[in-house]
């Protein structure tokens, strides 16, 4: 039972969202609710290895999160789709539901490469230094994207949603909310493993102390390179799923509003705690949602809550913990490692 | 020799802080530099190391050779994995939101050498250092400072080095720490380790080593056995008080 709680909670939460989506059970506005959560969650919990585990101070991640979005909207266009820009799809149409999970691979491979603009810098500085680079980078890209023509710079890219059409087509299943539970359980999966591996041991290390790290033979350059590519790599997985749930992307949608909301989810969650930044980034599309009636004013109570939050418990929802620390009696269904 | 440094010269930025130091340590030695502040002593530990600027100088001249190989192009976590010579260093640095136990076990990190080797590193440390075995579970930042040198020697010795630069362990130390940490050192030596010590208090470093050098603003100023150095006019006249 240890070994498969997880995996059948998991399974079934997956099962009961594409039934709710499939039969309706779940409106159109919920399922866009809960796939935004997804795609927060593989956020916060990707900035968290470089803002909680390795104590970096990253403000750049909508930056690589465009870059993901910006790859995998252009290939699955130019792939499954007719458009004005690449003309008629390389590929029948039927086939992007196989290739699709290819090409958000492509989008976020795109941004750890990108992450190397930040991971290169990041052997010779730390804290503010890398901070201002992290925050230069996201701009590159943003104007990058601003001005190249053909994936219509600032006024944005579009086409995704017949791609996500042709899916339906070839079978009719809410195939992006398959994606987005998919793309998730992936990328926290993924995320637990690293920060566990020995690897991870070394990235604890970096945030203490890089010089004693060093001495206790961690290659910190090298673990900070893979730190850095595997967080951006899922930023780009991230921003992949969003261009495909909206159909449509543009360059305002990567601002550093977009880093600074991430930012808020991991500290809300508790700095280097996985279990936190899933939790909070829950919470904070739920709030967001709630919030949604107050139009701007929204960007008054969301930062004030967190001045509170900030006065009444600095170290996040969770600290440093994760749930099983919290609730040790759900040891009794998994097996944590740590 | 195992480990030779050969006329090294070193510079922080465009203050030299080395003006050509040579000096050697043979396998199985217990080697004390010894001399005041500021004569270059850390800095000499720190290149050796080959950490990068700004926490260490540049080498703008000179070698410094393991086994005859020139060592200079090489990185930190490599002299460790590689050489198995590891750094007590300067203010401690361990981690301390880890426990004693995560810290011994977090030195492990890049050994190949297999379960049983590192077992028996991590035995060895627990019953040469009793007090860590105590406080194995504790936060090592809630330590006292004599606990947190033992542990930053434990933890150089988990890395499975054979060969330990020590700063200042004596450091904040009371005298029966100290003495039982070199004490401790002492039977590490015997069996079978090369350390190179660098010390203030010279009078205990040269009762315990067997060879020394003094080191006065970056350059060697005598050299010779522990026994040598102790009887030394000047030396007993500058560092072992008269």
């Amino acid at each position: 039972m240890k070994r498969l709680s997880v995996p059948a909670l998991l399974a079934a939460v997956f099962a009961v969202l594409v039934w709710a989506s499939q039969t309706g059970a779940m409106n159109i506005y919920w399922q866009s609710v809960v796939m935004f959560m997804g795609v927060n969650i593989i956020l916060s919990s990707s900035l968290n290895i470089i803002n909680g585990n390795m104590g970096e101070f990253s403000c750049g991640h909508a930056g690589f999160m465009a870059v993901g979005a910006y790859v995998s909207s252009v290939l699955s266009v130019a792939l499954f789709a007719k458009s004005a820009a690449f003309g008629d799809p390389l590929l029948s149409p039927h086939l992007a539901v196989w290739i699709f999970p290819l090409v958000l691979l492509a989008g976020a491979l795109a941004a750890s490469l990108v992450g190397l603009l930040v991971a290169i810098p990041s052997f010779k500085t730390r804290g503010d230094y890398l901070a201002i680079i992290t925050i230069a980078a996201a701009y590159i890209v943003k104007s990058t994207i601003e001005n190249i023509g053909i994936i219509g710079g600032a006024r944005g890219f579009m086409g995704m949603s017949s791609v996500m059409r042709a899916m339906n087509d070839t079978a009719n299943l809410p195939w992006i909310m398959i994606w987005v539970v998919l793309g998730t359980i992936f990328s926290v999966w993924l995320i637990r493993r690293f920060i566990y591996s020995t690897f991870g041991k070394g990235v604890d290390a970096i945030s203490q102390d890089e010089i004693a790290a060093e001495i206790m033979s961690v290659d910190t350059d090298r673990v900070k390179l893979v730190a850095f590519m595997v967080s951006c790599g899922l930023a780009g997985l991230a921003g992949g799923l969003f261009a495909h749930i909206l159909g449509y992307v543009n360059p305002g949608s990567f601002t550093i509003l977009k880093s600074t909301e991430v930012m808020v989810m991991v500290y809300l969650g508790g700095m280097g705690s996985l279990s936190g930044s899933v939790l909070s980034a829950i919470l904070i599309t739920l709030l967001m949602e709630a919030l949604r009636p107050l139009q701007i004013v929204k960007w008054v109570v969301i930062p004030l809550l967190l001045v509170l939050l900030m006065q009444f418990r600095p170290e996040g929802i969770m600290g440093r913990r994760e749930l099983a620390d919290v609730f040790p009696g759900l040891r009794k269904f998994y097996k944590f490692k740590g | 020799m195992l480990l030779s440094v050969e006329n090294l010269r070193v510079k922080y930025g465009n203050i030299e802080a080395l003006h050509g130091i040579s000096f050697h340590v043979d396998r199985g030695e217990i080697v004390a530099l010894i001399g005041a502040n500021g004569a270059g002593k850390t800095t000499t530990l720190l290149s050796i190391m080959r950490l990068p600027p700004p926490e260490a100088p540049k080498v703008v001249e000179g070698d410094i050779k393991y086994e005859g190989q020139s060592i200079l192009g090489m990185e930190p976590h490599d002299v460790v994995r590689k050489l198995h010579m590891d750094l007590s260093p300067e203010g401690r640095r361990i981690f301390g939101n880890l426990t004693v136990m995560e810290n011994l076990v977090l030195a492990t990190y890049a050994r190949k050498d297999g379960e049983e080797a590192v077992a028996r590193d991590l035995d060895r440390v627990l019953s040469l250092f009793p007090r860590l075995s105590e406080r194995r579970r504790q936060r090592s930042e809630s330590l006292s400072g004599g606990e947190q040198q033992m542990l930053a020697v434990g933890r150089a010795i988990m890395t499975g080095c054979d060969f330990i630069l020590l700063d200042e362990p004596s450091m904040g130390l009371a005298p029966l720490l100290m003495y039982e940490m070199f004490r401790t050192l002492k039977k590490l030596n015997e069996q079978g380790l090369t350390v190179l010590l660098i010390e203030q208090n010279a009078k205990v470093a040269l009762s315990f080593a067997h060879r020394g050098y003094v080191l006065d603003t970056g350059e060697i100023k005598t050299s010779g056995t522990a026994e040598e150095l102790r009887n030394d006019p000047e030396v007993k006249k500058a560092y072992l008080g008269g």
